[in-house]
Parts: structure tokens; sequence; C-alpha cells
């Protein structure tokens, strides 16, 4: 029954195997036409005791005052040798740098991400059961609302209501301060993961309610609802009942398919919380002009997207068997 | 396929009627920003952190500038990024979309960088393009413009090669009419009503995404005022109860997204009824 | 992973931190090492080193003492520090430092192209056991303050995994770091320095923001807090403001325009500032106590040089300010004059006038150009407040009035400053300034044969009774203000005596934690 697998992994391996050596040379690229000197944004306001020779010196070590098709090159001969190189700004080999920072950003991505499914699929149901009438309405213009705010401003409207105003929740870091990692318990942790989280997984729920109202509708149009709701079916237990099976599938693949779209909303989601996760490397990347860390980021991210929408082809055609033809 | 509410009236005066909303909301915004007195954002040492009261009807930051002034020229500085970055967005799209019909060599390669641009996480993209530009206005400008093309140019790749093996465009090459002189008379003109909501679409992408970086200090420069950096100093202010400084660049930036949200959604419905949501 | 959501409720019942450990102390004062503790690529330069101990230290007074050093010297020809160790010095993991271990750290860093300047050393070489050699390629009297900011690493152990695993002979050890939250440390029971009085230190990283908020809640003991905050401490804690010598002022552009330009293009000269009489016109103008009200909110300190009340300062460069009849007295004598009534002065038929720049992302600055530039009005001087970013100052600084900020605890910023080999080399001498007799003075300074006899050197440099960089000589800069770097601080934490703080907020308060007390039980 899984003849279909086979031959999708195949043909997403081979578009990762031309995607990735593509990805790499343009990043590389890019990034190297920043008109950053990397020096000076390592240096800082250390200005004072850093000679020009140490400046020098500074750039000779790390390679920085080599051309960029030679960094490249170089960059690449480790890469082969299964190094991505070492980052300037955390003074750490790169893959040491994510390793250390993926599990926090994976913690939040995925918590945020079974959360806005079940909220999202939710209320996508609920509206579609009562089409037209006031939850349906509300439920929609919540979702459009929320498209339409930028993720960071609802995060500081939490911090300020459920933080500074009410007092209930932390509003900074992962664990409580002034305790070793080891006293900390489980409640605790998740006590902190309660804003980032309810953050990154309002954001982008729009689509995904608006998408389930839509195939539930599609459901409770056809020919077999109208047959259960002629024999006393109401709407709501339709919709969570045989129509849950049909819009979910659907949901869950237009998820699948947007999930590398939450790491992009905890770069920010991480900026405001002080979350130790990858998001705030990747700015402090950006800002230390950090080559390496930069292009292993670029790359990981990649890998993640890539495979969240691999995810999703799987969801779809296991939803949909008229799909499993397509590669 | 829309709602009961919805359906009631035509798409087309729908699309007008929030047309109409959103770009009064615009030219609200930039009136007022032009038509704000200078010493409106300065600061004023005696009137920090002020909350909303008369004078200073949205408050005061702790530096003593007017939220509500600062509010308008912000809104106006992310609102002229947004439209200069959507319009290269556009342009890009239009550029890539056309191209993808110039044979197959064009189209796979149009096919390859749509692959690349969308196999990162936008924001992510978005970091690395503002970086590689330098940074400031500039850097927003340019990461917008090449993140936020992929489905517009999709959409108009499909289009034209639609209009390409259509008849009429067979009888004017068999009427020896070269390639530009089909894409003038044959395939803009076709394509113009697409090309308008796109970027109608793109719009309040561009300005969120503006004011996200901006945020994380990669945009917009900070003395300039705009949403992501008011929000960005908002975030220092709240801790110490000065809540209405972050309250009003949001709920503005907000607003105007939402109304070209709902533009670009009304006039999508006119071109394409049976239209779903994404 | 996913747990059941009653854990929440259970959180919300254990949000307060248990006292239980009362010896615990509780900082949030940022100064988190990207890069690791290691002091070869940079780490402890300000503040306590934690892991490590250096050769001399500076103390509250910012003057020389031993600390791994018992004794130290400077050859005749000044190429040679000569420096005896204490023997008791032990690393944390139980073994004895020697002069092995200084040796390899200073040729270690010397080459490490990190973030410790330590170019002008020759080699450093054991001598015995406890005595070893720094021997520099040329007099440089500033190599002392090397000495007091580089700690020691052990030679056995030191390699990739230093930065995040410390081993040092400094007074604490690490018990655990989560980059980007927390660093806890506890004392190390090797250290030589005495008793320290806290089980277990933790640095609370995170946001400036969360500090307060743990502030409020009584579960951090000392916060540094930006000026708006300065006088709001919560209950149980109190305000505490440092003086420091993190300074603003206005570097102006020495020569006149002639067309040159800097490898990168950028302009140099302005025939405006060119002329003394504008830039002293500009220190007797300048209202600093009013530059501290408006900018830093009270919270800091008019500056007169770029020292003030350092050791190398020198009070007698300065002129007085807050003066604009003396400034317009001193441009009236000039010939610069308002001739077409316009409110700006004229000179040959050349305005005033010149841009005032300063870094956009600063309010701070941001608001000390808008003020200096009302000042500067009033005297008939055209300085508009420009804001733009490092890379658009960078183009304009050679050019133009710029405010920058500095404040080391190191003299030889003075002479990064002041230098003329320094003209135009990154931020230092943007102004092109170089001044014979000046240069001869910190090159004197540099080639003293002591650090106590170094002093004069740079003070003279600064004015010498004839010339100098300062107000009452050439004027090269306007100082402004000094800001002053604000706490809250727990009722019940002794601090000792304090240093001037140096350019940066939060961490040079612990040059000297391992003496911190309790006061209440």
């Amino acid at each position: 029954m899984t003849g279909w697998l086979v031959p999708l992994l195949a043909g997403r391996l081979v578009r990762l195997a031309w995607l990735l050596p593509v990805a790499a040379v343009g990043l590389f690229a890019l990034i190297s036409l920043a008109p950053i000197d990397p020096v000076q944004a390592y240096v800082g306001g250390r200005t004072s005791q850093i000679g020009p020779e140490q400046r020098a010196a500074i750039a000779a070590v790390w390679g920085l005052d080599l051309p960029a098709p030679e960094r490249f090159a170089s960059w690449l001969g480790q890469l082969l040798r299964g190094d991505l190189g070492q980052s300037i700004s955390y003074n750490a080999p790169v893959a040491q740098v994510i390793a250390a920072r993926l599990p926090a950003s994976l913690a939040l991505i995925g918590t945020a991400f079974v959360a806005s499914f079940v909220l999202g699929a939710l209320l996508g149901l609920v509206a579609g059961a009562t089409r037209g009438q006031w939850p349906d309405r509300l439920i929609r213009t919540v979702a459009v609302v929320l498209a339409a705010s930028p993720g960071f401003w609802v995060a500081i409207l939490l911090v300020s209501v459920f933080a500074v105003g009410l007092g209930w929740l932390p509003s900074c870091c992962a664990m409580p301060p002034g305790r070793l990692a080891s006293e900390v318990t489980l409640a605790e942790r998740w006590h902190h993961m309660v804003l980032p989280v309810v953050t990154l997984s309002v954001v982008g729920i729009a689509p995904l309610v608006l998408h389930t109202r839509q195939s539930l509708i599609a459901f409770l149009d056809s020919p077999a609802a109208g047959h259960l709701a002629a024999h006393g079916a109401s709407p709501l237990r339709l919709a969570f009942g045989p129509g849950l099976r049909h819009a979910v599938g659907v949901a869950l693949t237009l998820h699948l398919a947007g999930a590398g779209e939450l790491f992009g909303g905890s770069v920010l989601a991480e900026a405001v919380f002080a979350w130790p996760g990858l998001g705030q490397a990747t700015v402090r990347a950006a800002t230390g002009a950090d080559e390496p860390l930069l292009m292993g980021i670029g790359l990981a991210t990649l890998i993640f997207v890539f495979a969240g929408n691999l995810l999703a082809d799987i969801a779809a055609r296991l939803a949909d068997p008229r799909l499993r033809g397509q590669a | 396929m829309n709602g009961v509410a919805a359906s009631r009236r035509s798409p087309r005066r729908r699309a007008a009627l929030q047309g109409g909303v959103a770009l009064v909301l615009l030219g609200a915004v930039l009136a007022g920003s032009a038509l704000l007195p200078e010493s409106a954002q300065t600061v004023d040492a005696v009137a920090r952190a002020l909350p909303p009261q008369p004078g200073h009807i949205l408050g005061t930051d702790l530096l003593g500038r007017d939220i509500a002034a600062r509010t308008l020229a912000a809104l106006a500085q992310s609102l002229q990024v947004g439209l200069l970055a959507a319009g290269c967005s556009t342009m890009v799209a239009v550029l890539l979309g056309l191209a993808a019909t110039f044979g197959r060599a064009a189209d796979h390669v149009v096919g390859a960088l749509t692959e690349l641009a969308l196999g990162l996480p936008h924001f992510v993209l978005l970091i690395m393009i503002a970086f590689a530009a330098g940074g400031g206005t500039t850097g927003v400008i340019v990461a917008v413009a090449l993140t936020h093309w992929p489905r517009l140019a999709r959409v108009l790749r499909h289009e034209a090669q639609g209009i390409a093996a259509s008849d009429y465009v067979a009888i004017s090459r068999a009427l020896g009419r070269s390639r530009g002189w089909i894409a003038r008379h044959h395939l803009v003109p076709h394509l113009v009503p697409q090309i308008v909501a796109g970027f109608i679409v793109i719009f309040p992408h561009a300005i969120l995404h503006e004011a996200g970086l901006s945020f994380i200090g990669l945009g917009i420069e900070p003395h300039l005022p705009s949403v992501g950096v008011m929000l960005a100093d908002s975030l220092r202010e709240i801790m110490a109860g000065n809540w209405w400084v972050g309250a009003a660049p949001g709920l503005g930036l907000m607003l105007v997204a939402l109304a070209f949200e709902r533009f670009g959604e009304a006039l999508r419905r006119t071109t394409s009824p049976a239209g779903g949501v994404a | 992973m996913i747990r059941s959501l009653p854990a929440l409720a259970l959180a919300l019942s254990l949000a307060v931190p248990s006292q239980a450990d009362a010896r615990a102390l509780v900082l949030a004062i940022g100064g988190e090492p990207d890069g690791g503790f290691d002091p070869i690529m940079g780490w402890g330069h300000y503040g306590s080193p934690l892991f490590q101990s250096t050769l001399l230290r500076y103390d509250a007074k910012l003057e020389l003492i031993g600390d791994l050093a018992t004794n130290w010297e400077l050859s005749e020809d000044r190429l040679v520090w000569r420096l005896s160790l204490r023997d008791d010095a032990v690393f944390s993991d139980g073994r004895p430092l020697t002069a092995e271990d200084v040796v390899f750290t200073y040729n270690t860093a010397r080459t490490a192209g990190g973030l410790a300047d330590l170019r002008v050393l020759r080699e450093a070489r054991a001598i015995d056991a406890t005595t070893v050699e720094l021997a520099l390629t040329e007099p440089r009297i500033t190599f002392a303050a090397r000495l007091a900011t580089l700690g020691i690493v052990p030679a056995g152990s030191y390699g990739a995994e230093y930065a995040r695993h410390p081993v040092g002979s400094g007074p604490f050890r690490m018990v655990e770091w989560r980059e980007g939250e927390q660093l806890v440390v506890e004392p190390n029971p090797h250290w030589h320095g005495g008793e320290i009085a806290f089980e277990r230190v933790s640095f609370v990283f995170g946001s400036e923001e969360a500090g307060q908020a743990l502030a409020r809640t009584g579960a951090a003991d000392l916060v540094a807090v930006p000026p708006s905050m300065a006088d709001r401490a919560p209950p149980g804690m109190e305000d505490l403001h440092v003086d420091s010598v993190d300074n603003r002022g206005l570097a102006f552009p020495m020569l006149p325009s002639t067309g040159r330009t800097t490898d990168a293009g950028a302009a140099i000269g302005n025939d405006v500032t060119a002329d003394r009489a504008i830039r002293v016109a500009v220190n007797q103008a300048l209202d600093r106590d009013a530059l501290v009200a408006l900018a830093l909110d009270g919270h800091g300190r008019p500056a007169m040089g770029p020292a003030d009340g350092l050791p190398w300062d020198n009070p007698e460069a300065a002129i007085p300010g807050n003066d604009p009849a003396a400034a317009m007295d001193t441009l009236d004598a000039a010939g610069w004059t308002d001739e077409d009534g316009d409110g700006i002065r004229e000179k040959d038929g050349l305005r005033a006038a010149f841009q005032l720049l300063y870094p956009a992302s600063d309010s701070t600055r941001q608001a000390l150009a808008l003020g200096a530039s009302e000042q500067l009005r009033g005297i008939g001087i055209d300085a508009r407040p420009t804001g733009g970013s490092w890379d658009e100052i960078g183009a304009l600084m050679h050019s133009q009035v710029v405010v920058l900020g500095w404040g080391a605890h190191d003299p030889s910023e003075i002479y990064f400053l002041h230098h003329g080999n320094y003209s135009g080399v990154d931020y230092y001498n943007t102004g092109h300034y170089a001044n014979p007799a000046v240069d001869a003075h910190l090159e004197a300074a540099e080639a003293a044969s002591g650090v106590d006899a170094s002093l004069a050197r740079w003070k003279a440099a600064a004015w010498d009774g004839e010339t100098g960089f300062g107000p009452r000589g050439d004027a090269a800069w306007a100082w402004m203000v000094n800001l002053e770097h604000s706490y809250w601080v727990s009722e019940c934490l002794d601090l000792g005596a304090l240093q001037v703080h140096p350019h940066g907020h939060g961490f040079p308060i612990t040059h000297d934690l391992a003496s911190w007390r309790w006061t209440c039980e």
C-alpha cells in the first residue's frame, strides 16, 4: 500500500541534492555582498583596547581578509570534512552553536505547532458548522485581524497584560533565573513557555481556521452530508463526526507545509521573550557579520522547511489517495 | 463558496468599497504626517512618559516625544517603504513570470529561483538579504522586494503560458510578430488585473515584514520613526507600566494591514470568484 | 515533551523561587560574553574575571596592586617587565599555577587573533618557577593594563573547550552556564584571596526587562537599570549611582578642507571647525549641566576631558563652560560675525555651520546632539543634528563634527585619540588632529619608567602650560557629559568601594565581587 512512498522520497531526495548546493552557493554569494566590516563587528565596543595591528591579526586568524571565492573554497573544504566552520561571534564551532540552541527553538516551535493545529482546526470546524451565524463571524473576524497583526506586537500586548499587568506569567527566559537547570521543575519550564507559545501559535492561525472551515463547508454541502442531515444529524455533530476526518487531513497538510514559517516567527518571539534559541543566534550572526554561522543557519533551516514540505506531501497522500500517482 | 453575508453584494462593489477604505486610510496617514509640524516629534525633557491626556492624546514616551505624532510619522514611513518594496517585488514577479514563457530553459531557471526563495523560512531569508544589503532602509526594501515575488510570479507564469498557447498569439506569431511585440500587446494587457491584485496582496505583507525587521534592529534606522522601532522601544517601557507607548503604533499598523488585506482578498475574488482562501 | 495543562496551575503557585539557599547572590547586570570565558580571546577586560586571576589588578582608585605577582619591575630600557609570582596560587582543578602557565598565556594570546591586544609583546619567558619576564618590542607603559586584565589559563589543559569550561586560579569556578540565560558560579576553594560570602552567585542574562521584573519580586540582589528607571528601586532595594568615564563628546575635524579624502573616499577637513576660535567657543558655550538634565535625566556629570577623575586626567586643561558671553567674545575677536542677520555668524563669506553627526540608534546621543545644537544656535553657530548609521557616520566623520563616546581604564585611549599617527584610523583620531608637542608628550608617557611616572606625561599632553589637546590648548574635542551608571541594589548587600566605571554599563561593577558582603542576617 506504500508503493507511492518510495518514488516520492526518491524524487524529493533528487530535489534536495540539487537544492542544497545551489542554495549554498547562492547564500554565500549573498552574504559576501554585505558591506559590513566583520572585524569592526567583532571588536564592537572594545575599540579603545584593540589597536590597528591587532585588527589586522584578527582578520588574518579568522580568514576575514581573504577574497570571497577563497573564503567559499575553504568553507566548502571544511564542509566536505563534516565541519561547518567556526563562528566568530560565539568563538565555537558552528555545529556546536546550532546544536546548543536548536532544542530550545524546537521546543517552542513544536509546542506551538501542536497548539495552533488543535486550536486552528477546532475554530475552523466550529465556524464551518455555524456558517453565517455569530460564532462563524466572530471566529473569522478574529482570524483575519490576527493575520494582519505583527506577531511581535501580539507578544508585547500579551506581556503587557499577563506579565506586567496581572503578573500571572513570566515575560522572559526559558527557566526561572537564579537556579540550576537541574533544580527547575517541569511545571516551571511550562510556565515559562506559555506566552511565547501562545504568541507563536496565534499569529499564523488564520489560514488554518479559514481552510478548515472551507473544507468542512464543502463536506456539509455534499450529498453524503445532506443524507445524514436528513436523518437528523446536526451540523455540529456532523462537523465533529464524519466531517472531522475530511477537514483535518487537508488542514494538517497545510499546517505542515507552513511549519517553516514557525521558525521565522520564533525569531521574533525569541527576541521579545529573551528565549535562548536559534532565532536569537540568527540575529546575533547577522549583526556580528558571522559568515559561517549565517551559512549554517541558512542550510539548517532549509532542511527544516524541506522536511516540513515532505511531511505535508506524505500527509496529503495519506488523506487523499488520488494524489498518490504524482511524484 | 463565500459566506452568506459576503455574497449579498457583488464582488466588484465589495472590492470597490474595501479599496476605498484602504486608500482613504493610506491617504490620511500620508497627508497627516506631511502636515505634521517637525516640532511634534522632538524630545521634550519636561513631558516624559506621560499617559494619554489633553495635549498628548496618546501620551508621550520616555524621551518626551508625542506618541500620536510619532505614530503617524512612523506609519507614513512604513507605508512609503512598504509601497516601494511591494512595487519592486511586483516588478520582480512580472519579470520572472514573463521570463518563464521564454522557452524551457528560462522556465527551469525561474522554477529553481522560486524553489530557492521558498526553501528558507521567509523571515530567515529576509534577515539574510537585509544583512547582505547592509541593513537600513535600503536593506529592508531590497529584502522585501526579493522575497515576496514567488506567489505572484507563479500565478503570472501560469496565466502567461495559457495566453501564449492561445489561438490569437499563434496567429500573431504566424504574422511574424516579435516576442516583445506579443508580450506588449497580448500578455501584459491581459495580466494587468492580476498584477494589480498581486501588488495589493503583497503590500500588507511587505509592511508587516518591514516592521519585523526593524523590530530586531536589522531594518529601518532607529532614528527614523518606524513602527518596528517604536515597538522595540515600547518593550522597555512596558516594564515601567507605560503600556500606551506600544498600543498605538501596533494598532495603526494592524489597521492598515487589515484594510489592504481585505482589499486584496476582495479584489482577488473579482478575478477568480470561486477561489479559495489562501 | 507534551504533558497536560494542569501543570500550569501548579506552576502558578511556584512562581516565586525558594529562598532556602540564603547565601546565594543573584545579579542581573548583563555582560555575558558570547564567545565564552577565555581570557586569551578577550574575556575579562572589565569587572571581575571570575574564574581566572591576573598578574596585577586595579584597586578602587584604579591604582595597580599585585594579584598573582608579588613584585614587578620594568627594566631600565623600558622593554622588559620582570614579575615574581606568589607560590600559593592553585587552579580550580587543584594543580598549582607556575611561571610556565603565565608564559603560555601571554605567548598564546599574542597570536590568537582574539580581543586581547598583545601585539607589543615580543616574548614571554620563564626565568624560574615563580619568575617571568615579558619582553616588549618597544617601550609601552600602557602594557601594564594588560597585566591587570589578562587572566592566566593552565598551560596543561587549555584547549578548544576552555571558553565554555574555564579552569583558573580566580575566586570562582563555574557550576553551570546556560548560554543566553544564566551563569552560575560558586567559590573556588583553592583561591588564594580569602573567604567569599556567597555559596553561589548567579548572573542572569536574558533581557534588561527581565532583571527588573526579578528585582520587583525580590529575586535579584543587584540589577543594572537604564537612566529612566534609575530612581524607581522597588521595596527592599536602593538606588545606586556610580560615576563613570563613559563619556560623550564632540570630535572636531581639525584640518581645513582641501579636497583630500581618505583611502575609502571620505572627505577630510572642515573650514569652519579648523578655526580654533570655533572649537573654543563651542567649549565655552556648552551648558553641560543642562545636557545632563536633558539627555541623562540628571544621571551624569559634566565632562571636561576624556578621562575625568582618572589618574591620568588633567583638570588644568579645561576651560569654564556655560558662558555664552565669553564664547561670543571669542567668535567676535576671531572675525566671526553675523552680517546678513540670519542669526548665524559668518567669516569671509563662510557660514559658521557644520553637521552634528550621531548614531541614530542611540537616543542619548540624539538628545545630546539636539541639546548642543540648540545651545550653539544661541551663540550664532548652526550645528545641524544629523542621525545616521555607523556606516554613514564613517563617511562623514572626517569632515563633520561627530558625537563619540569613549572612556577606558587605560590611558592608551588618550594616545589613540590624540596622536598624529592615528589620524583617520578607525574611530580614533577622526579629526586628523596632529600637534608635534602633544605627540612628544604621548610618546614620552608610553616610554616612561613606570606607571606613576607616566601620569605627568599624559597630563602634559592635555595641557603643558603652553599647548595641549585640551580646550585650553587646541580644543580638539568638546566633551559634554559623563554618564552615571545606575543600579538597584539590595539593602542587605555591601559592595565596598567602587571604581569609576568605564564605558560599558553593568558588569564592570563586579571588579571586587569577591569582597562583597551581606549586611543583614
